[in-house]
């Protein structure tokens, strides 16, 4: 059975672009445009692993879904990656102290996507079994 | 470069507000003329009736008509130019001094406490003009006018009038006193009201301060926003491109290819403006985290080690010499980060195959410096003003690499001063150039 990848961007084209490069590599992939509904779908859905943007509606959408999941019982085991086109080089400074205590994601991607970068960080992050 | 040590001089006031001045020096001298007449009634009815009242009133009128006449002259006519008001004030103290040392010689000379009154002009003149050399011009003269008059009476070349008389009188004392009171309370009235000007001044300024530093947050965070909004489209644009190019690489023909290429590299080149343009744009905001701090040479050496590839591809060699850094000296890391990457990319960029690029840092107790040099296509002597201007980049540069954002040197340039560092430039032409920052320890 083919491992579900679930991807939560706002931009549309980014998450077509993800999809045909999941796709092509044999993941069966879900999306959603915004947190609230993309907590539904995955409380529903169950992926293996989340794909999360961080600036959504908000500037730090993605970190307070991250944190949500991070923080439940039924949604802490799955594997996150992080896209972002602003990476905490870029000038934003996000709180590195409080980041740490919640936000161990997996990995950041930063965007755009390359991908074979982004088989290869999603087949590194998903559950051996 | 902007130059530092050409601050132009702007003065503190404008024609206008130096006619509001003059205005109240008018009123002033109306005050002084006033209690000058009524002191010359007093005077002829009780003193020494030696006095010269002739003289004496003609003196007190003639003050009298110039006040009248600078007050014509400040209504009637509209300020034209600094210079000229400057001048304006300036004959109205001197003439004053003048004034007020023939009173003084009509009144007794050093026997007339009246001398105290000096120390008025001295003080207003330090409040009004803004170079100190009027001001000290203005005692020198005082100073000399009234030793030589009274050496002059003493001598008996001008007459010497006695103010008193032979005996110390009781309205003597009286007077002497009174001329105390009164220099020891304008002398208080003068500095108090120096100060509320002051205080005010600097009330405005902190004022200003915190608006400006309130204006300059929204920019910044107005400019973040936008950068992002930019970078939006363009990593959709090459996340698509990329999808392309990767995935159906082998579908597309070769003319197809090489212009999605083509559109990638210059999504690229977009994307690396932008993110020039927010390095430019960093600025630590009140309320951000503090920054994240490295020992700058252990950095360097970890930051060479990711990006001596970019050197091997080009068949550079690197000659590094880091010298042995002080555990305690730590330094912004966005910051370092930026200007080496900045620095070390352009030197691999901007030297031919098989140069050598120089990197060595070293440390004394005011400073650590970095050098990097290389053997390059360097900078002519007519670039090297411009190169640190945004966008730049000089003809050679162009020619030589055609990627580039023209920001690299102007971001090391800003963010070295916000560490308030310098950089030292040395270049020629397809020699090599040598780029030097020094930044400041504590």
């Amino acid at each position: 059975m083919s491992k579900k990848i679930m991807i939560i961007d706002d931009d549309i084209d980014l998450v077509e672009a993800m999809r045909i490069t999941l796709e092509s590599a044999g993941f069966e992939v879900i999306d959603a445009q915004d947190g609230v509904k993309g907590l539904e779908i995955l409380i529903a859905e169950k992926p293996d692993l989340l794909i999360l943007d961080v600036m959504m509606d908000t500037q730090d959408e993605g970190f307070q879904l991250a944190y949500q999941l991070r923080s439940s019982e039924k949604t802490r085991d799955i594997p996150i990656l992080m896209v972002s086109a602003v990476g905490a080089q870029t000038g934003y400074s996000f709180d590195s102290a409080k980041d740490e205590a919640f936000l161990p994601v997996e990995e950041y991607i930063e965007k755009p996507i390359n991908p074979q970068a982004l088989i290869d960080a999603v087949k590194r992050n998903l559950p051996i079994a | 470069m902007p130059d530092q040590s050409s601050r132009v001089f702007t003065s503190f006031y404008t024609p206008r507000s130096l006619r509001r001045k003059t205005l109240w020096l008018i009123k002033l001298r109306w005050f002084a003329t006033t209690g000058m007449v009524f002191l010359l009634f007093v005077g002829a009815k009780f003193l020494n009736n030696n006095l010269p009242l002739k003289n004496l009133i003609l003196t007190v009128s003639v003050l009298g008509l110039t006040n009248l006449a600078y007050n014509i002259i400040a209504k009637r006519i509209t300020p034209a130019s600094l210079k000229l008001e400057m001048s304006f004030v300036r004959i109205q103290i001197y003439l004053d001094l003048i004034l007020l040392s023939i009173l003084i010689h009509l009144t007794g000379g050093i026997t007339n406490p009246f001398y105290l009154f000096y120390i008025f002009h001295v003080i207003i003149a330090s409040t009004i003009f803004e170079q100190k050399i009027d001001p000290y011009c203005i005692t020198i003269f005082s100073v000399g006018v009234f030793t030589i008059m009274v050496w002059a009476e003493s001598q008996g070349w001008i007459t010497h009038y006695n103010l008193f008389g032979s005996s110390l009188s009781l309205l003597s004392i009286l007077i002497s006193i009174g001329v105390f009171y009164l220099t020891m309370f304008s002398s208080a009235y003068l500095g108090v009201t120096l100060m509320a000007r002051h205080l005010k001044v600097k009330d405005i300024i902190s004022r200003q301060n915190i608006e400006l530093k309130k204006a300059s947050q929204i920019k910044t965070n107005f400019f973040r926003f936008v950068s992002h909004e930019l970078k939006a489209p363009i990593v959709a644009i090459q996340s698509s491109i990329n999808v392309v190019l990767n995935l159906l690489g082998n579908d597309v023909d070769h003319k197809t290819a090489d212009m999605l290429n083509r559109a990638k590299k210059r999504s690229t080149q977009m994307l690396n403006i932008i993110k020039d343009l927010l390095d430019i744009s960093y600025d630590r905001q009140l309320g951000d985290s503090e920054p994240e701090k490295v020992i700058p040479g252990d950095f360097l050496m970890e930051f060479l080690e990711n990006e001596r590839s970019y050197a091997e591809e080009k068949e550079i060699t690197i000659v590094e010499n880091i010298c042995v850094e002080r555990s305690d000296l730590k330094l912004d890391k966005f910051i370092l980060e930026k200007i080496f990457s900045n620095l070390f990319s352009n030197a691999i960029r901007y030297t031919p195959e098989g140069g050598v690029v120089n990197i060595s840092t070293s440390l004394n107790d005011s400073n650590w410096s970095l050098t990097i040099s290389d053997t390059g296509i360097g900078i002519s002597q007519k670039d090297q003003k411009y190169i640190f201007d945004e966008f730049y980049r000089t003809k050679n540069a162009k020619q030589h690499a055609g990627v580039g954002t023209g920001l690299g040197l102007s971001i090391v340039k800003k963010l070295v001063d916000q560490l308030g560092g310098v950089i030292i430039l040395d270049s020629e032409l397809n020699k090599g150039t040598s780029i030097t920052i020094k930044i400041p320890i504590l």
